[in-house]
């Protein structure tokens, strides 16, 4: 992706809907493809067996005509799928990649990581409804396809994972070009450039930004401030019943230590976690020791230490996508919980994971006359 | 016939009286059993040393949060117990230490085996959307009855192997009418017996009822070929694969809470398999698109390759797995097939070497063409 | 699934440094006639070969793998060709058990001074291949 120019100038494209938007959607990048515009597209299809949608690597252009732009689920975090494809470095295909902006903001976050090269990558975000949670999904199939078509249409969210219900940021564009269904006139969307990556695919498609995007800035900002409301008596709520030490390991009590949560995150990217290595392990003696100064332990006893310290070593790049929570066998809130202290870690700094890739990580980085609220006071 | 103890009260407080009387007297430092964490009926696995934190011990609950024989493999890992320590545990759980003992992962000195014969666990799922406790004197009755729970873990269903091995005591529940009035425990060694002596309670010689578990194991054995069965006829070669395995989302869980995979860096997380963009590139050449992440079945196969043969059917996988796919029947059902050519029942025998570390010079000729 | 008799299958075969690559190598000198299907890794031992190479082989899309080793007995290694028959059991076994079609994999011993019959074996296996037809595995996506 290259230098933002930022979509501070108000045009974009509108585009007619055919068939769906979809399709639409489908066919931009079908006619990209055959201008050789880009040599293959990341996008979601359904799997043989229709239980659910996965991310494919498509050369051959007809088999777009079974992707899903977007899939009701989120099976595969797709900055992980890009990462996959990229992290050992950029290839000689052109690729675009077709995901939630979550997942745009994830791979960027993973970009600044180390964990993604992103040159000869089209990053194409759309606003996002939000996504169901795997499990009501794959229970019924069917069903759920229908609920999910429902919601896009009328944007209602309850049935989407907890944390996409009070998404502030499902419209945010951290990505080169964006499709736009909010706001615009019946059986249109917009399709908006975020840079000049962006610029020039529509270019190549003969698309000229020329139409005015007030109207989705507006319904935007109005879904942002609805949703923005939902997250703050959420966390507000959160807050009350993980309010002590004592609270938070109840709330985590049920957790069986299994770390799908952080396999399923795209931001824990090491290949062997901390709280898998040799620094965890401890001697039969040190376990015993530890059960006779407290009169019993919970054994393995990192419950805690791993929630907390994968909050410390990943919070500031969290973007809220929900992936942990869907994985975890136990139905702990462990999205809503984590999405809550990135909000505060990321605040300190002014920091919004994802939003640029201009923007460093806060941790790699430091002013000299900061923060001076945390040292100790001074005579 | 076996040394034995009659405990004239059931089974969960029989156990508790037990432990208590082990921590009390000293003769163990540590118990390692199933305890309640909180109010709500949560359960994990706890390092008890004082008795008065026995109150919430449920060592007997039916749920599984983590395979038993992978805590102890972590608690013995870098070194044995370094002081007695009383294990309850359920006979897969003991299984699968054995299996991991035999691969140097972890100790058998100082720890006292306790195990019963077992009568399944729930899906975890169960203590996430309801209370257990619940279902508590179902569960029992059905264990009294010797028949078989209906919301257990098919791989509990389809269980032949519920009765211990290696454990010094057993506690006889399975199959029992008296099960509320009292329980037979079977001091199996003399380690067993040591630990055993001066227990409140009646000592006798008693024969295991080989009678009653026969008819329990024909029973399981019945549940276990419907429930392969019922999986041969979803999976009908590379197709029924593709489809079993088509929403695996490639989290690896199955690996992590499988006691058999102990490997620190597994190598389907590693960098060996991991795709470059020429890989991507060069697969194009044969596929119009490729999944990605990609190689879910291969990560699938290898591991079945590489842990079938210690597989011991606790169905901790299928628990974990978040969309549901039945691991634990396909491994079990695999793994049970490639145990039998080599007659090899996974951690029954401590001495037996694992199949592939060892071999005769003639075998398998029909094997090569 | 149209089966196309008249494709040149593509089978991967390890071969053991001492033994069966010393084989193909005096197949090869001495003229022996076999099909070009054969793609071969030498290996030191076939021991060396973890069965995850032959199941990323087969989910490649090779038509077929082989893995050729010392007599029993004639082991390099005293030992290796005795595991690789075990491990090779195993596989086969959870192939079979899966469905998949297992004939797409062979074990063969081929010692140093058996040009002819590595020639034999690789004739064999290739019209057994051509049999069962191309592995549809190559063109599959949602592997």
């Amino acid at each position: 992706m290259s230098e933002s120019v930022g979509i501070s100038e108000n045009k974009g494209a509108v585009i007619s809907i055919n068939s769906s938007l979809e399709d639409s959607v489908k066919d931009l990048l079908k006619k990209s493809m055959e201008k050789g515009i880009f040599d293959a597209v990341l996008i979601p299809m359904k799997v043989p067996a229709g239980d659910s949608f996965v991310y494919v690597l498509i050369k051959d252009k007809s088999l777009l005509n079974n992707a899903f732009p977007i899939p009701p689920i989120m099976s595969v975090q797709g900055a992980k799928a890009i990462s996959s494809v990229t992290r050992l470095g950029k290839g000689n295909l052109k690729i675009a990649a077709v995901m939630r902006p979550c997942e745009i903001r994830a791979t960027v976050e993973l970009t600044k990581l180390n964990q993604t090269n992103l040159e000869n990558i089209t990053l194409i975000s759309m606003d996002c409804p939000g996504v169901m949670p795997i499990s009501d999904f794959i229970s019924e199939p069917d069903k759920a396809m229908k609920l999910f078509d429902n919601a896009i249409k009328t944007w209602d969210d309850k049935i989407m994972r907890p944390v996409c219900q009070m998404c502030d940021k499902s419209s945010m564009v951290a990505s080169d070009l964006h499709i736009g269904t909010l706001g615009s006139k019946k059986d249109t969307f917009f399709v908006i450039s975020n840079s000049q990556n962006g610029k020039d695919m529509l270019d190549n498609l003969g698309i000229k930004l020329k139409e005015d995007i007030d109207t989705w800035r507006a319904k935007v900002k109005d879904n942002n401030e609805e949703k923005m409301k939902k997250r703050k008596k959420t966390h507000m709520d959160l807050k009350t019943q993980i309010g002590s030490l004592d609270n938070l390991i109840d709330m985590f009590s049920q957790c069986i230590n299994c770390h799908n949560c952080m396999r399923v995150c795209p931001i824990c990217y090491c290949r062997l976690c901390y709280f898998d290595s040799d620094k965890v392990k401890q001697k039969s003696e040190d376990y015993l020791q530890m059960a006779k100064s407290k009169g019993s332990i919970r054994f393995l006893p990192d419950t805690t230490l791993f929630q907390i310290g994968r909050m410390m070593h990943m919070s500031l790049s969290c973007v809220s996508c929900g992936s942990c929570e869907d994985a975890c066998p136990m139905s702990i809130p462990v999205a809503q919980i984590f999405s809550m202290i990135a909000d505060e870690t990321q605040e300190i700094f002014d920091y919004v994971a994802g939003r640029s890739q201009e923007e460093p990580l806060p941790l790699k980085t430091y002013n000299e006359d900061e923060l001076h609220e945390v040292e100790d006071a001074h005579d | 016939m076996t040394k034995a103890l009659k405990l004239s009260i059931k089974p969960e407080q029989g156990i508790l009286e037990f432990l208590r009387f082990l921590l009390e007297n000293g003769k163990v430092k540590g118990v390692f059993t199933l305890n309640k964490i909180n109010k709500n009926g949560a359960v994990a696995y706890s390092l008890i040393s004082n008795s008065d934190e026995l109150n919430n011990a449920v060592p007997f609950f039916p749920i599984m949060p983590a395979n038993a024989g992978k805590l102890l493999s972590r608690f013995t890992l870098k070194g044995g117990a370094t002081e007695p320590v009383a294990a309850v545990v359920k006979p897969c759980e003991l299984r699968a230490f054995i299996e991991l003992v035999k691969r140097e992962q972890g100790k058998l000195e100082n720890i006292l085996f306790i195990s019963l014969t077992c009568g399944g666990v729930y899906p975890l799922s169960k203590a996430v959307y309801e209370n257990v406790e619940k279902y508590l004197s179902e569960y029992w009755d059905v264990v009294k009855k010797g028949e078989i729970s209906v919301d257990l873990r098919s791989a509990c269903k389809g269980c032949t192997e519920f009765s211990p091995y290696n454990a010094d005591i057993t506690f006889d529940l399975l199959g029992n009418n008296d099960l509320d009035k009292n329980c037979i425990v079977f001091l199996n060694t003399k380690k067993g017996e040591e630990f055993a002596k001066g227990m409140n309670a009646k000592f006798l010689e008693k024969e295991l009822d080989n009678k009653k578990l026969d008819k329990i194991l024909d029973k399981r054995k019945i549940e276990k070929k419907k429930i392969f069965d019922e999986l041969e006829t979803k999976m009908n070669g590379m197709d029924g694969l593709i489809e079993i395995f088509g929403k695996c989302i490639g989290c690896h869980g199955c690996s992590k809470v499988c006691p058999i995979c102990y490997c620190k860096l597994c190598g389907f997380d590693s960098s060996d398999f991991e795709y470059r963009s020429s890989n991507y590139e060069a697969e194009f050449r044969k596929r119009g698109g490729i999944r990605v992440p990609p190689r879910t079945l291969f990560y699938h196969l290898g591991r079945l390759d590489h842990i079938s043969i210690s597989c011991i059917g606790c169905g901790s996988c299928e628990d974990i797995c978040p969309v549901d796919i039945p691991i634990s029947v396909i491994f079990k059902k695999i793994g049970e097939s490639v145990q039998k050519m080599f007659d090899y029942i996974p951690g029954k025998n401590i001495e037996e070497d694992i199949p592939l570390i060892t071999f005769k010079e003639e075998e398998f000729a029909e094997v090569e063409q | 699934m149209k089966k196309n008799k008249d494709f040149m299958p593509k089978i991967l075969a390890f071969l053991c440094n001492w033994c069966s690559y010393a084989g193909a190598d005096l197949a090869g000198t001495s003229r022996i006639k076999y099909p070009p299907s054969i793609m071969a890794i030498r290996v030191m031992c076939s021991s060396r070969v973890d069965p995850i190479l032959i199941i990323d082989a087969y989910l490649c899309g090779f038509d077929g793998v082989l893995v050729a080793g010392c007599h029993p007995g004639d082991c390099h290694y005293q030992k290796g060709n005795y595991y690789t028959r075990r491990r090779f059991v195993v596989l086969k076994k959870i192939v079979e058990g899966l469905g998949l079609e297992s004939d797409r994999l062979r074990l063969s011993w081929v010692s140093a001074s058996e040009g002819q019959k590595f020639a034999k074996v690789s004739t064999e296996f290739t019209d057994n291949i051509k049999e069962i037809g191309e592995n549809p595995v190559k063109s599959e996506i949602f592997l």
